[in-house]
């Protein structure tokens, strides 16, 4: 499914980071994280910023199109833990980035920030892995509610913070008008569409 | 005074007002909750990366101000919605809980419905008859008939005709078509288990808005699915889109926010009721309306709160209850007994816009098919290609993730069914004789439970779920194993019943109450049984109809 708007929108993005100077499948430096925390003035410190940005953007690191990074997963990241997260969810989640810091040290003799984005990638792809190995449910949910949970894993403080990555990087206005297709108001119902090599999965808020 | 106050501006209350105020009658339309505006008051044009909290509610708020209503659909958009079960408690017995799902404000819950809309069939209304369960429904299929098509008319419902006696077709408008994956769901389904069929989801937004849903500044479903925000468009029904303005053009309509109804005024002398003891929720100052007759659709519960909170010396079981059936046969829908598959054979094609529906399996047991239980279930869902979503589960980082996530995935299928509970008398609304809300209102205590035969329907929901996504050629990846909460399925009904009988009901067949003629009962109380379908269509038709007769009656002097 063509849809030109989007198109253009993806084409403007493009440019864009070519002209910020971006490099595809680069991921960010050291450097370039420590700058990005500045800028968003989180209520993370700044090493603990530093940190969930490096994680965020070698979960989700620039390609051809924006990363994490660019679409300031890390700040929203950061708005989450003030404004939803419960005083329990913010433990967890601050938890699960330190683990992965003490990893680096442990496997990598460096913070997990201060390692080069192949490294990092290397490390998490194996922590992940890991991380997300299904487990036998340990919690009493029934019915919907374990339906909804879904399968229990191995590390659900990391599984809950890559979620989170997840949902506001495919939510975020740099991911629905390039990674996928978005629009706010499709116009009506069309029950079968061709699909061609350049369709691309939907995106938005809703379940399906 | 007043010629009809009606108490309630939801579903069924905005088709009241309508209806009366359409045959020339000064109505007072009375709602506990806020103001809302059509179109203003809305949230569908947050863009998703405007969405607060990622459409999260916070998890503090959901814990300590909404641990009822968090167990529905409450997101960050709609978070206004919802009641605060902080501010308007009730009680449950422990280990029987009921999840009552409340949105108190202008328009009620018409503005959150899942617009799934189905007619009630002959078989519907001749069940309690036949097994006993229940008062027997005073009116049959027939008599309604007339008043779902006006209704249907007037609203705007998405449907096929399909000539199912289990599921009654009606004046629908074209219906949102079902994808190709549904297509092959479709057949797999109907191929392998005749009697069986799958159908596009019956659903009241206008796929084709007609003349009469113009006039009311009401446009095309623009395939958004974002419903549950409020429309802009007024593409699906609701009070506030459609119901209400119908009643504002007459120039007969009055309403009355944020006052809460504390009691209805009984005149033992003429045995009618005289008038309306309200509370302003934010002053608590009292006040009375008066009017010929009321209309109470206040929903299932609050209904019959205000009922029994009605009493008198002359009614001393609470207004209209000379046969103590207020409160009792409280129902729900068996909910969330879910199935999800893969389909990994699907069609390579994909769809364009987000349907407001999806597909719709009819009543088969104890229709073309035998079921161990009484009455039966359906089953809503649909077939769509799995979404980014998939990578939260998997794992996978970097460019292989937003590789994975950027290609169509395959088909995936989630139905759901929708059973049918048996009216049980001890299920039922009481008041509590100790604990009274911030406005003195005694609280309600809802007792209510599935019984033996909604767990046999339970089991059978699932074996016969996974078995069409077998026969679909999928597999089952999860199960949701158990019901939902009674109240879960946000369609409590019965607690003020029709009947034939004063003895055993609270409404003749013009839901009009036994011990009060001037008083009508249109909202989910009314319902002497619920079928399986969902249910806002018959509170609408039951309105529209009752509105009617009352209306007749009037003029006729009778009231």
């Amino acid at each position: 499914m063509s849809d030109p708007f989007n198109m253009d929108r993806r084409g403007l993005l493009q440019r864009a980071l070519v002209l910020a100077g971006a490099t595809a499948a680069a991921g960010f430096s050291p450097a370039a994280l420590a700058k990005a925390a500045a800028k968003d003035k989180p209520s993370l410190d700044p090493a603990s910023f530093a940190l969930l940005s490096a994680i965020a953007d070698t979960i989700i690191p620039r390609t051809e199109s924006p990363g994490a990074v660019d679409a300031r997963v890390p700040a929203k990241f950061d708005a989450l833990l003030v404004n939803w997260a419960s005083p329990e969810r913010r433990v967890e989640l601050t938890e699960a980035m330190n683990a992965i810091d003490r990893a680096a040290k442990e496997q990598q003799g460096e913070l997990f920030a201060k390692l080069t984005p192949e490294k990092r990638k290397e490390l998490l792809v194996a922590y992940d892995k890991a991380a997300l190995k299904p487990v036998a449910r340990k919690d009493k949910l029934a019915g919907m509610r374990a339906m909804m949970a879904g399968p229990s894993v191995a590390d659900p403080g990391y599984a809950k913070m890559r979620e989170l990555l997840i949902l506001l990087y495919y939510y975020s206005e740099e991911a629905l008008t390039t990674e996928l297709v978005y629009e706010h108001s499709p116009g009506g119902w069309t029950p079968s569409v061709k699909v061609t090599p350049e369709t691309r999965a939907t995106g938005g808020l809703g379940m399906f | 005074m007043f010629d009809a106050i009606v108490v309630g501006s939801g579903m069924s209350g905005g088709i009241s007002a309508k209806e009366l105020c359409e045959r020339g009658l000064k109505v007072l339309v009375i709602e506990r909750g806020r103001k809302l505006v059509h179109g203003e008051s809305y949230t569908d044009n947050l863009q998703p990366w405007e969405v607060p909290n990622a459409g999260m509610v916070p998890e503090e708020d959901l814990a300590r101000q909404y641990k009822i209503q968090g167990n529905s659909f409450i997101t960050s958009p709609t978070q206004q919605y919802w009641v605060r079960d902080d501010e308007n408690p009730y009680i449950t017995p422990e280990n029987k809980p009921f999840d009552w799902i409340r949105g108190y404000h202008l328009g009620g819950r018409s503005i959150m419905w899942g617009r799934q809309t189905y007619r009630l069939s002959a078989q519907d209304f001749e069940a309690n008859a036949k097994d006993g369960h229940g008062s027997d429904w005073p009116i049959r299929y027939d008599d309604l008939a007339p008043w779902y098509s006006h209704i249907e008319k007037f609203i705007g419902v998405a449907g096929s005709q399909e000539g199912l006696p289990q599921l009654p077709d009606g004046d629908f408008l074209p219906a949102f078509a079902l994808n190709d994956g549904e297509l092959q769901f479709k057949a797999a389904i109907e191929k392998a288990f005749p009697g069986r069929k799958v159908i596009p989801g019956r659903v009241a937004n206008l796929s084709k808005a007609q003349p009469h849903h113009e006039e009311l500044g009401r446009m095309d479903c623009q395939a958004r699915s974002l419903c549950d925000r409020g429309c802009t468009y007024g593409a699906y029904h609701s009070s506030l889109s459609s119901s209400l303005p119908a009643a504002e053009r007459t120039g007969n309509l009055t309403i009355v926010t944020d006052a809460i109804v504390h009691s209805l005024i009984h005149d033992p002398k003429t045995g009618k009721i005289t008038g309306v003891r309200t509370i302003d929720q934010n002053t608590k100052a009292g006040n009375t309306y008066e009017a010929k007759i009321v209309f109470l659709n206040a929903s299932t519960i609050g209904t019959a709160q205000i009922l029994l909170n009605s009493r008198s010396e002359a009614m001393p079981r609470g207004l209209a209850n000379s046969s103590d059936m207020v409160g009792r046969h409280l129902m729900d829908h068996l909910f969330a007994l879910s199935i999800a598959g893969l389909i990994p054979n699907g069609p390579n094609t994909f769809y364009h816009g987000r349907r407001p529906t999806g597909l719709y399996i009819p009543r088969f047991r104890n229709v073309t098919e035998p079921g161990d239980f009484l009455r039966g279930y359906g089953y809503q869902g649909g077939v769509s290609r799995m979404s980014w979503r998939s990578a939260i589960g998997q794992p996978g980082i970097g460019a292989e993730l937003k590789a994975r996530t950027s290609k169509l995935g395959p088909w995936f299928t989630y139905i759901s069914g929708f059973g049918e509970m048996l009216p049980n008398p001890e299920n039922r609304v009481t008041l509590s004789a100790t604990k009274v809300d911030q406005w003195g209102i005694p609280l309600v205590e809802v007792n209510c439970a599935h019984g033996p035969n909604e767990q046999k329907m339970a089991k059978q929901i699932l074996e016969d779920g996974k078995a069409m996504i077998q026969a679909a050629g999928g597999f089952v990846v999860s199960v949701a194993d158990a019901p939902g909460t009674p109240g879960l399925g946000i369609h409590e009904m019965g607690t003020a019943c029709m009947g034939k009988d004063p003895k055993t009901s609270v409404l003749n067949k013009y839901n009009q109450a036994h011990d009060v003629p001037n008083l009508f009962i249109t909202d989910g109380a009314a319902m002497a049984s619920g079928g399986c379908q969902n249910p806002s269509l018959t509170y609408m038709a039951l309105s529209a109809r009752a509105a009617h007769h009352a209306t007749e009656f009037l003029k006729e002097g009778k009231l």
